[in-house]
């Protein structure tokens, strides 16, 4: 099924909030969200997983796209409320501690 | 050999997975394992598809792909197969997964990782020419005694 995603850019932060499963057939559509252009003038991208029940490898390697490319922008990268599956994978891929990880916005 | 407990056929769309999923996550369920242990087995069996998908059939929707599942003595055993491109052997072992430096290394080959991880025994026999064929196998969780 495809993804929602909601972008929202209030003051210095732009939020992604993604809803819907992130797996081999949803994950680009992430992806060109998360390697597009940010909005000018930005000092985070916070990612809310909130609505993310499920997501595979390619979903991390996603995140690890969006990571990167915040990093070339200097820009900080932040993922928010992921679900204890998200956790888990993110866990089982050993990247957990590559993520700043918050539990709300 | 006993009979399976599930056989089908599915094509490698990867907008099938999700339906896949959701028959994975009830049939371990209805084989005593617990909530979590199920979400890992799922994720493990959908890299498994992903990879069947993405490298054995190179993103190619209308090739075929069949999954066993049955129940063991002590366990679950998964059996996946495809008829694509044999996976090279060197994808397939088994590795220490480090956190990577995200500016430089992207991750790659994290399905394979995940599915020793998850499972107890996992054994890939890609094909002489063409195929591959993966079992998964997990143990059953102990049962508890009623008090």
């Amino acid at each position: 099924m495809p993804l929602q995603i909601d972008k929202e850019n209030s003051s210095d932060r732009y939020v992604v909030s993604v809803h819907g499963e992130v797996d081999l057939y949803s994950s680009p559509e992430l992806r060109e969200v998360l390697t597009g252009n940010l909005p000018s003038g930005v000092g985070s991208v916070c990612v809310d997983l909130s609505g993310v029940p499920y997501m595979d490898s390619s979903g991390v390697a996603t995140l690890v796209e969006g990571l990167r490319a915040a990093k070339a922008a200097s820009v900080t990268f932040v993922v928010v409320a992921p679900s204890a599956q998200v956790r888990k994978v993110l866990e089982l891929s050993r990247l957990d501690s590559v993520f700043e990880i918050r539990d709300a916005l | 050999m006993t009979r399976d407990d599930i056989h089908i056929e599915i094509a490698s769309d990867a907008r099938l997975l999700c339906a896949l999923r959701a028959l994975i996550k009830t049939y371990v369920g209805l084989q005593g394992f617990p909530v979590e242990r199920a979400d890992e087995v799922v994720l493990a069996v959908d890299e498994a598809c992903t990879n069947a998908i993405r490298h054995s059939y190179g993103g190619r929707p209308d090739q075929a792909i069949v999954l066993t599942l049955r129940s063991l003595s002590d366990g679950i055993e998964i059996v996946l197969r495809d008829d694509g491109t044999p996976a090279p052997r060197e994808r397939l072992a088994p590795r220490e997964l480090v956190p990577p430096d995200p500016g430089t290394v992207m991750p790659g080959g994290l399905g394979v990782q995940i599915m020793y991880r998850v499972f107890d025994e996992v054994t890939f026999e890609p094909g002489e020419g063409t195929g591959n064929r993966v079992t998964m196998r997990l143990k059953r969780p102990p049962v508890r005694d009623a008090m």
